[in-house]
Protein backbone atom coordinates (compact mmCIF):
# COMPACT_ATOMS: atom_id res chain seq x y z
CA UNK A 1 0.00 0.00 0.00
CA UNK A 2 3.06 2.23 1.11
CA UNK A 3 4.65 1.20 -1.96
CA UNK A 4 1.66 2.08 -4.52
CA UNK A 5 1.11 5.96 -2.59
CA UNK A 6 5.28 6.21 -3.63
CA UNK A 7 4.34 5.61 -7.24
CA UNK A 8 1.25 8.01 -7.35
CA UNK A 9 3.30 10.31 -5.69
CA UNK A 10 6.33 10.23 -8.08
CA UNK A 11 3.94 10.37 -10.79
CA UNK A 12 2.20 13.42 -9.88
CA UNK A 13 5.55 15.20 -9.45
CA UNK A 14 6.76 13.71 -12.84
CA UNK A 15 3.35 15.06 -14.38
CA UNK A 16 4.00 18.44 -12.47
CA UNK A 17 7.35 18.58 -13.49
CA UNK A 18 6.94 18.43 -17.07
CA UNK A 19 4.04 20.72 -17.14
CA UNK A 20 6.22 23.06 -15.36
CA UNK A 21 8.90 22.39 -18.12
CA UNK A 22 5.84 22.78 -21.07
CA UNK A 23 4.71 26.31 -19.90
CA UNK A 24 8.74 27.54 -19.40
CA UNK A 25 9.61 25.81 -22.81
CA UNK A 26 6.46 27.80 -24.60
CA UNK A 27 7.01 30.96 -22.86
CA UNK A 28 10.25 31.24 -24.59
CA UNK A 29 9.34 29.57 -27.76
CA UNK A 30 9.81 32.95 -29.62
CA UNK A 31 13.19 32.95 -29.58
CA UNK A 32 16.15 30.97 -28.39
CA UNK A 33 18.75 33.01 -27.18
CA UNK A 34 21.50 30.85 -28.80
CA UNK A 35 19.74 30.88 -32.27
CA UNK A 36 19.07 34.68 -31.88
CA UNK A 37 22.98 35.34 -30.82
CA UNK A 38 23.85 33.53 -34.62
CA UNK A 39 21.39 35.03 -36.20
CA UNK A 40 22.68 38.71 -35.22
CA UNK A 41 25.92 36.98 -36.90
CA UNK A 42 24.89 37.65 -40.43
CA UNK A 43 21.70 39.53 -40.73
CA UNK A 44 21.86 42.43 -42.64
CA UNK A 45 22.20 45.97 -40.86
CA UNK A 46 20.57 48.71 -42.35
CA UNK A 47 20.57 52.30 -41.24
CA UNK A 48 16.64 54.01 -40.47
CA UNK A 49 17.57 57.44 -38.53
CA UNK A 50 20.08 59.18 -37.23
CA UNK A 51 21.09 60.63 -33.35
CA UNK A 52 22.71 63.87 -34.27
CA UNK A 53 25.80 65.14 -32.77
CA UNK A 54 25.62 67.22 -30.13
CA UNK A 55 27.47 68.57 -26.79
CA UNK A 56 30.57 67.52 -27.95
CA UNK A 57 29.84 63.82 -28.74
CA UNK A 58 29.68 62.18 -32.23
CA UNK A 59 26.29 61.18 -34.41
CA UNK A 60 25.21 57.41 -34.43
CA UNK A 61 22.80 55.79 -35.98
CA UNK A 62 19.41 53.51 -35.70
CA UNK A 63 19.80 50.45 -37.26
CA UNK A 64 17.33 47.72 -38.33
CA UNK A 65 18.63 44.17 -38.27
CA UNK A 66 16.29 41.85 -39.36
CA UNK A 67 17.07 38.10 -38.69
CA UNK A 68 16.28 34.43 -40.18
CA UNK A 69 14.82 33.36 -37.32
CA UNK A 70 11.54 35.93 -37.75
CA UNK A 71 13.42 38.62 -35.15
CA UNK A 72 13.43 42.29 -35.83
CA UNK A 73 16.25 44.05 -33.84
CA UNK A 74 16.82 47.62 -33.75
CA UNK A 75 20.07 49.04 -32.70
CA UNK A 76 21.84 52.61 -31.05
CA UNK A 77 25.31 51.87 -32.69
CA UNK A 78 28.28 54.59 -34.28
CA UNK A 79 27.82 52.09 -37.43
CA UNK A 80 26.16 49.21 -39.45
CA UNK A 81 28.99 47.02 -38.70
CA UNK A 82 29.68 48.04 -34.97
CA UNK A 83 29.05 45.22 -32.59
CA UNK A 84 29.79 48.09 -29.67
CA UNK A 85 25.21 48.15 -29.59
CA UNK A 86 22.51 47.92 -27.66
CA UNK A 87 18.79 47.97 -28.18
CA UNK A 88 16.65 45.44 -28.43
CA UNK A 89 14.69 42.37 -30.52
CA UNK A 90 10.91 41.83 -30.97
CA UNK A 91 9.30 39.13 -33.31
CA UNK A 92 9.19 40.42 -36.82
CA UNK A 93 5.56 40.32 -37.27
CA UNK A 94 4.88 42.50 -34.45
CA UNK A 95 8.17 44.86 -34.19
CA UNK A 96 6.16 47.12 -31.93
CA UNK A 97 5.60 44.68 -29.89
CA UNK A 98 1.22 45.20 -29.91
CA UNK A 99 2.21 48.96 -29.36
CA UNK A 100 1.86 52.73 -31.46
CA UNK A 101 5.52 52.97 -30.16
CA UNK A 102 8.59 50.80 -29.42
CA UNK A 103 11.27 52.88 -27.84
CA UNK A 104 14.75 51.90 -26.36
CA UNK A 105 16.89 54.15 -23.61
CA UNK A 106 20.92 53.65 -23.89
CA UNK A 107 23.22 55.50 -21.60
CA UNK A 108 26.44 55.72 -20.37
CA UNK A 109 26.96 56.53 -16.69
CA UNK A 110 25.07 56.32 -13.89
CA UNK A 111 22.83 55.26 -12.16
CA UNK A 112 22.28 58.86 -10.45
CA UNK A 113 21.14 60.79 -13.28
CA UNK A 114 23.64 63.69 -12.61
CA UNK A 115 26.38 61.09 -13.93
CA UNK A 116 25.19 60.40 -17.32
CA UNK A 117 27.72 61.61 -19.50
CA UNK A 118 25.19 60.38 -22.49
CA UNK A 119 21.75 59.36 -22.78
CA UNK A 120 19.78 58.49 -26.04
CA UNK A 121 16.56 57.17 -27.18
CA UNK A 122 16.11 55.03 -30.49
CA UNK A 123 12.60 53.44 -31.80
CA UNK A 124 9.96 52.93 -34.01
CA UNK A 125 6.56 53.91 -34.55
CA UNK A 126 3.21 52.73 -36.17
CA UNK A 127 2.53 54.37 -39.67
CA UNK A 128 -0.94 55.86 -38.06
CA UNK A 129 1.22 58.23 -35.74
CA UNK A 130 1.47 61.53 -36.08
CA UNK A 131 4.36 62.57 -33.40
CA UNK A 132 6.28 60.97 -30.85
CA UNK A 133 7.64 63.19 -27.56
CA UNK A 134 9.09 62.48 -24.44
CA UNK A 135 8.02 63.40 -21.54
CA UNK A 136 11.02 64.83 -19.45
CA UNK A 137 11.21 64.50 -15.22
CA UNK A 138 9.98 68.00 -15.07
CA UNK A 139 7.07 67.87 -16.98
CA UNK A 140 8.06 69.05 -20.04
CA UNK A 141 7.94 67.35 -23.15
CA UNK A 142 10.65 66.63 -25.82
CA UNK A 143 9.34 66.32 -29.82
CA UNK A 144 11.09 63.46 -31.58
CA UNK A 145 11.74 63.92 -35.01
CA UNK A 146 9.98 61.09 -37.27
CA UNK A 147 11.68 59.34 -40.08
CA UNK A 148 9.81 57.37 -42.51
CA UNK A 149 11.10 53.68 -42.42
CA UNK A 150 10.27 50.77 -45.70
CA UNK A 151 11.14 47.35 -43.47
CA UNK A 152 9.93 44.08 -44.59
CA UNK A 153 8.04 44.09 -41.66
CA UNK A 154 6.00 47.17 -42.96
CA UNK A 155 5.83 50.76 -42.78
CA UNK A 156 6.83 52.50 -40.11
CA UNK A 157 8.65 55.42 -38.72
CA UNK A 158 12.09 55.64 -37.13
CA UNK A 159 13.58 57.95 -34.89
CA UNK A 160 16.66 58.76 -32.47
CA UNK A 161 17.15 61.18 -30.02
CA UNK A 162 19.69 62.28 -27.94
CA UNK A 163 19.17 64.13 -24.06
CA UNK A 164 20.88 67.41 -23.62
CA UNK A 165 23.14 67.33 -21.00
CA UNK A 166 22.60 70.64 -19.44
CA UNK A 167 19.13 68.79 -18.94
CA UNK A 168 20.75 65.43 -17.20
CA UNK A 169 23.58 68.06 -14.92
CA UNK A 170 20.23 69.26 -13.50
CA UNK A 171 19.05 65.73 -12.97
CA UNK A 172 16.41 66.25 -15.94
CA UNK A 173 15.21 62.63 -17.39
CA UNK A 174 13.05 60.89 -19.53
CA UNK A 175 10.61 59.33 -17.48
CA UNK A 176 7.68 58.30 -20.67
CA UNK A 177 7.58 58.32 -24.75
CA UNK A 178 4.31 59.39 -26.12
CA UNK A 179 3.24 58.82 -29.47
CA UNK A 180 0.11 60.46 -30.80
CA UNK A 181 -2.14 60.42 -33.72
CA UNK A 182 -3.25 63.36 -35.94
CA UNK A 183 -5.76 64.78 -33.58
CA UNK A 184 -3.55 64.58 -30.67
CA UNK A 185 -4.71 61.61 -28.83
CA UNK A 186 -2.53 59.54 -27.05
CA UNK A 187 -2.50 56.03 -28.64
CA UNK A 188 0.38 54.97 -26.78
CA UNK A 189 2.87 55.82 -23.70
CA UNK A 190 5.84 53.99 -22.40
CA UNK A 191 7.20 54.10 -19.47
CA UNK A 192 11.40 54.83 -19.14
CA UNK A 193 13.91 56.36 -17.34
CA UNK A 194 17.29 56.39 -16.45
CA UNK A 195 18.56 54.46 -12.74
CA UNK B 1 9.16 8.14 1.08
CA UNK B 2 13.39 8.86 0.42
CA UNK B 3 12.67 6.89 -3.00
CA UNK B 4 9.98 10.06 -3.66
CA UNK B 5 12.37 12.62 -2.07
CA UNK B 6 15.65 11.16 -4.60
CA UNK B 7 12.98 11.29 -7.49
CA UNK B 8 11.83 14.81 -6.60
CA UNK B 9 15.66 15.94 -6.72
CA UNK B 10 16.56 14.47 -9.61
CA UNK B 11 13.00 16.39 -11.16
CA UNK B 12 14.12 19.51 -9.66
CA UNK B 13 18.25 19.14 -10.91
CA UNK B 14 16.71 17.91 -14.38
CA UNK B 15 14.86 21.35 -14.86
CA UNK B 16 17.53 23.37 -14.07
CA UNK B 17 19.90 21.90 -16.33
CA UNK B 18 16.88 22.40 -19.26
CA UNK B 19 17.25 25.79 -17.78
CA UNK B 20 20.95 26.16 -18.41
CA UNK B 21 20.82 24.97 -21.85
CA UNK B 22 17.92 27.50 -22.42
CA UNK B 23 19.89 30.05 -22.30
CA UNK B 24 22.77 28.82 -23.98
CA UNK B 25 24.53 31.42 -22.32
CA UNK B 26 25.78 32.01 -19.03
CA UNK B 27 22.77 32.52 -17.21
CA UNK B 28 23.12 35.12 -13.93
CA UNK B 29 19.06 34.79 -13.52
CA UNK B 30 15.71 32.75 -14.21
CA UNK B 31 14.48 31.61 -16.36
CA UNK B 32 11.50 32.76 -13.43
CA UNK B 33 9.03 35.05 -12.69
CA UNK B 34 9.86 39.02 -12.17
CA UNK B 35 8.54 41.50 -10.62
CA UNK B 36 8.96 45.26 -10.71
CA UNK B 37 11.81 45.91 -9.29
CA UNK B 38 13.28 42.68 -9.12
CA UNK B 39 17.11 42.60 -10.30
CA UNK B 40 20.06 40.41 -10.44
CA UNK B 41 24.07 40.53 -10.68
CA UNK B 42 26.04 38.16 -12.64
CA UNK B 43 30.04 36.89 -11.22
CA UNK B 44 32.56 39.86 -11.75
CA UNK B 45 34.75 39.15 -14.98
CA UNK B 46 36.62 41.10 -17.51
CA UNK B 47 35.51 38.23 -20.09
CA UNK B 48 31.63 39.57 -20.39
CA UNK B 49 30.95 41.11 -23.65
CA UNK B 50 27.28 41.49 -23.98
CA UNK B 51 24.26 40.74 -21.64
CA UNK B 52 20.94 40.22 -22.05
CA UNK B 53 17.70 40.03 -20.50
CA UNK B 54 15.34 37.43 -22.32
CA UNK B 55 11.66 37.82 -21.84
CA UNK B 56 8.83 35.94 -22.63
CA UNK B 57 7.22 38.48 -25.34
CA UNK B 58 7.09 41.82 -25.47
CA UNK B 59 6.05 44.65 -23.72
CA UNK B 60 7.65 43.95 -20.63
CA UNK B 61 9.54 46.74 -19.65
CA UNK B 62 13.60 45.76 -18.42
CA UNK B 63 17.11 47.32 -17.95
CA UNK B 64 20.06 45.38 -18.44
CA UNK B 65 23.84 47.35 -17.73
CA UNK B 66 27.33 46.60 -16.94
CA UNK B 67 28.92 47.31 -13.81
CA UNK B 68 32.66 48.19 -13.36
CA UNK B 69 34.29 46.89 -10.12
CA UNK B 70 36.11 50.22 -9.28
CA UNK B 71 33.69 53.32 -9.53
CA UNK B 72 30.46 50.27 -9.99
CA UNK B 73 29.00 53.37 -12.58
CA UNK B 74 26.57 51.76 -14.97
CA UNK B 75 27.67 51.57 -18.53
CA UNK B 76 26.19 50.86 -21.91
CA UNK B 77 22.92 50.67 -20.36
CA UNK B 78 20.06 49.78 -22.27
CA UNK B 79 16.24 49.97 -21.25
CA UNK B 80 13.22 48.84 -23.01
CA UNK B 81 10.18 46.67 -23.65
CA UNK B 82 11.18 44.28 -26.46
CA UNK B 83 11.12 40.36 -26.09
CA UNK B 84 14.36 40.54 -25.72
CA UNK B 85 16.99 43.42 -24.75
CA UNK B 86 20.74 43.53 -25.33
CA UNK B 87 23.24 45.57 -24.32
CA UNK B 88 27.06 44.75 -25.45
CA UNK B 89 30.54 46.41 -24.10
CA UNK B 90 33.65 45.54 -25.62
CA UNK B 91 36.06 46.47 -22.89
CA UNK B 92 38.59 45.03 -21.09
CA UNK B 93 37.45 45.87 -17.52
CA UNK B 94 36.68 43.69 -15.25
CA UNK B 95 32.35 44.18 -14.19
CA UNK B 96 29.78 42.12 -13.79
CA UNK B 97 26.01 42.08 -15.86
CA UNK B 98 23.08 43.71 -14.44
CA UNK B 99 19.76 43.47 -15.01
CA UNK B 100 16.19 44.48 -13.31
CA UNK B 101 12.19 44.15 -14.47
CA UNK B 102 10.70 47.54 -14.38
CA UNK B 103 7.45 45.87 -14.57
CA UNK B 104 5.66 42.44 -13.69
CA UNK B 105 5.15 39.93 -13.96
CA UNK B 106 6.92 37.76 -16.53
CA UNK B 107 8.93 35.17 -17.44
CA UNK B 108 12.87 36.28 -18.23
CA UNK B 109 16.45 35.01 -17.80
CA UNK B 110 19.56 37.28 -17.86
CA UNK B 111 22.73 36.04 -19.44
CA UNK B 112 26.29 37.20 -20.32
CA UNK B 113 27.99 36.22 -22.89
CA UNK B 114 31.98 36.37 -23.81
Amino acid sequence: MRGKRVIVASILVLAAALLASGVIAGQFRSADPEALHEALTSGEVVQVAEIAAADGLARRGVFVQETDIGQLCLWDAASASSLQRGGGCNAIDDPLGGSAVSASLAYDGGPAIETVRDARLIGLADEDVASVTVLMSDGSERVVRLKKAKLSAGDFFAFGYRFKKADLRRGIGPIAVIARGAGGGELARQPTGIG
Amino acid sequence: MKRLGIGFAAVVAALALAGAALAGATTYAGPKAWSAGASAGSSYSSAWKYNYFFKQGSGYDATVTFIDNVTYSWHATVRNTSSTTYTYWFVSNVKRGHCRANSGYFWGSCAVVN
